[in-house]
């Protein structure tokens, strides 16, 4: 899928100005992620995405920033399958998820590793319960299981919590327990809406430092995030939606 | 400006498409996990488990109760009606040889088992045994019976038999009067067929509102578990998975309030030998007491588990399509 070449734009007046020269950037590498002029409208006419199109690579960190409203959570749930493309074709992995049965949207959900902004964990079982899901439904046996739990824990400084339940933890801390969920089964793409919404600017950043690291074994992962500054301390590539359109997709070397 | 990059391999997601053992092997891993989270979750609600099993039990024990007092009743009426023949009075007058001649002609009929000729010296010296009587009958100067068919009917005779039999016995050279004693048992058996039809249907219903107690558990466990089921079905679970929990729970309810129910029957008959021994005492030890059968004390709770995965199967599957679409 090639991605459309457009000149260095600005984004509408707006109170969250991208302080960076912004245009669109092409891969050419392994696209695990792709949007091929992707729309969505929602029932009431409410036209969530515009005529959409990038990928990301496998290895590939990329922001998808933007004000309120401006499409981030509805290119992620596309990409999550909760939603589908009133236009256009989301791919992940090589397969279309237009066309895909719901009877195999478990299989693909398996691709990916989800992270959220309220965590989502399940908050009657244990830190290594929470992990260990998404292990449970690929059918490891719990030796595997306990093995690779403690991997992930351990990635993300928590071994010591196994046993604790999640209201034990601190924000931050129940946030790194919804990271090594979404990567203990080494899922193909790694996304995020809003991982760090709740934390202090540190917290933030020790996060978005572990998604980093999960992107250089080979992980496409995407976030969404309109927290500005951190971004630009991340340097990594930007998309940059504005009502429901791709204003700009900055490549990580001319972040700033 | 784009930069270059080099192309970089996808990380290896978990294999999507199995092979065969390993499909087994998550098979397995799934039911043993699920199996484990349904008895986590009874335990961590002993009081709402206990009830519902309660609840259950009793219901399931009620047509146990009624089929134990139902089989009691017509053991009863088998060991009171067992010898209850049909008496033939010949006319007075009659001599051995006519009554001889009665008795082979009702011999050939296909309802008659046996035919006992009782001369009128056997019925004096009968009652010649009843104390009191004894005194009166040597006043007599002559013996005023008659000779006696006793004729014992076939086992297993419908009404409908048994009265063509009667007509027939009338109807034969010499008869005077004929007494069926066993007309009672007909009707007996007219009242245990109303009271087998109605324990079948109580059953059924019963049955059913133990299917409805297990339904409503498991619709208000999976209502209050949305956000856990959202959860499951976000990082991948498939509807199957998300649902097997829930079934395993409506086997256990379904179990133990089967273990409970055949509990409450042996409870039951046990409290009953007392009184029964006492009925039999009185009846010369022909009447005993019979508890339920031990195939249907062992199939009640595997009947009831099934029962509540029933239960667990028609709601979860509802409810968990509803959330899977919303």
């Amino acid at each position: 899928m090639n991605t459309t070449s457009r000149t260095a734009t600005q984004l509408p007046a707006n109170p969250r100005h991208i302080p960076y020269p912004l245009g669109l950037h092409g891969t050419t590498g392994n696209a695990v992620i792709g949007f091929d002029l992707v729309s969505k409208r929602y029932e009431g006419d409410h036209q969530a995405l515009t005529d959409v199109s990038f990928r990301v690579d496998a290895g590939e960190m990329a922001f998808v920033t933007g004000h309120s409203g401006a499409g981030k959570s509805t290119l992620l749930k596309l990409l999550a399958m909760i939603e589908r493309p009133t236009n256009g074709v989301v791919t992940l992995d090589g397969q279309k998820l237009n066309t895909v049965r719901a009877h195999d949207i478990p299989r693909l959900r398996r691709k990916l590793g989800m992270v959220f902004q309220d965590h989502r964990l399940l908050l009657d079982r244990s830190v290594f319960g929470n992990v260990e899901l998404p292990l449970v439904i690929a059918g490891v046996a719990p030796s595997e299981r306990s093995r690779r739990v403690r991997a992930a824990l351990e990635k993300v400084g928590l071994l010591s919590y196994e046993k604790q339940l999640p209201s034990a933890l601190s924000t931050g801390e129940q946030q790194r327990v919804g990271i090594a969920r979404a990567i203990v089964a080494k899922p193909a793409v790694l996304i995020a809406d809003e991982p760090t919404g709740n934390l202090d600017p540190q917290l933030a950043m020790e996060i978005m430092s572990l998604f980093a690291e999960f992107q250089q074994v080979g992980t496409a992962v995407l976030v969404a995030s309109h927290d500005l500054m951190l971004i630009k301390r991340m340097k990594k590539r930007v998309v940059v939606l504005d009502h429901g359109k791709l204003v700009a997709d900055v490549p990580a070397t001319e972040v700033q | 400006m784009n930069t270059v990059r080099e192309p970089r391999r996808a990380a290896e997601p978990e294999k999507t498409r199995r092979s065969e053992p390993h499909k087994v092997g998550a098979w397995r891993e799934h039911h043993a996990w699920s199996l484990s989270i349904s008895l986590r979750r009874l335990r961590a609600r002993p009081l709402g488990t206990l009830l519902t099993v309660a609840v259950m039990g009793v219901a399931l024990a009620l047509p146990l109760a009624f089929y134990l007092l139902l089989g009691n009743v017509e053991r009863m009426g088998d060991a009171l009606g067992r010898n209850q023949a049909i008496s033939v009075f010949m006319k007075p007058g009659q001599n051995a040889g006519m009554a001889d001649t009665a008795a082979s002609a009702l011999r050939g009929r296909p309802e008659v088992a046996d035919i006992t000729v009782r001369t009128p010296k056997d019925g004096l010296d009968e009652l010649a045994e009843v104390q009191g009587f004894s005194g009166a009958l040597q006043s007599l100067d002559a013996n005023p019976l008659p000779f006696v068919l006793s004729v014992q009917p076939k086992p297993g005779l419908s009404a409908d038999d048994v009265a063509r039999l009667v007509d027939a016995m009338k109807n034969t050279p010499g008869v005077d009067m004929v007494q069926d004693t066993g007309a009672w048992r007909q009707r007996l058996d007219a009242l245990l067929g109303v009271g087998t039809r109605a324990v079948t249907l109580l059953a059924g219903l019963l049955g059913m509102a133990a299917l409805l107690v297990v339904g409503n558990t498991i619709r208000v466990d999976i209502l209050s578990r949305a956000e856990e089921i959202g959860v499951l079905l976000l990082i991948g679970a498939s509807k199957p998975f998300v649902r097997r929990p829930y079934l395993y729970t409506g086997v256990w309810l379904g179990f133990l309030a089967g273990v409970l129910a055949v509990a409450l029957a042996v409870l039951l008959e046990l409290s009953m030998v007392g009184p029964v021994s006492r009925l039999a005492a009185a009846y010369d030890g022909s009447v005993s007491f019979g508890g339920l059968p031990a195939w249907l004390l062992v199939s009640v709770p595997f009947a009831a588990a099934l029962l509540g995965w029933l239960g667990a199967r028609l709601v979860s599957a509802r409810q968990i399509r509803r959330m899977a679409a919303a």
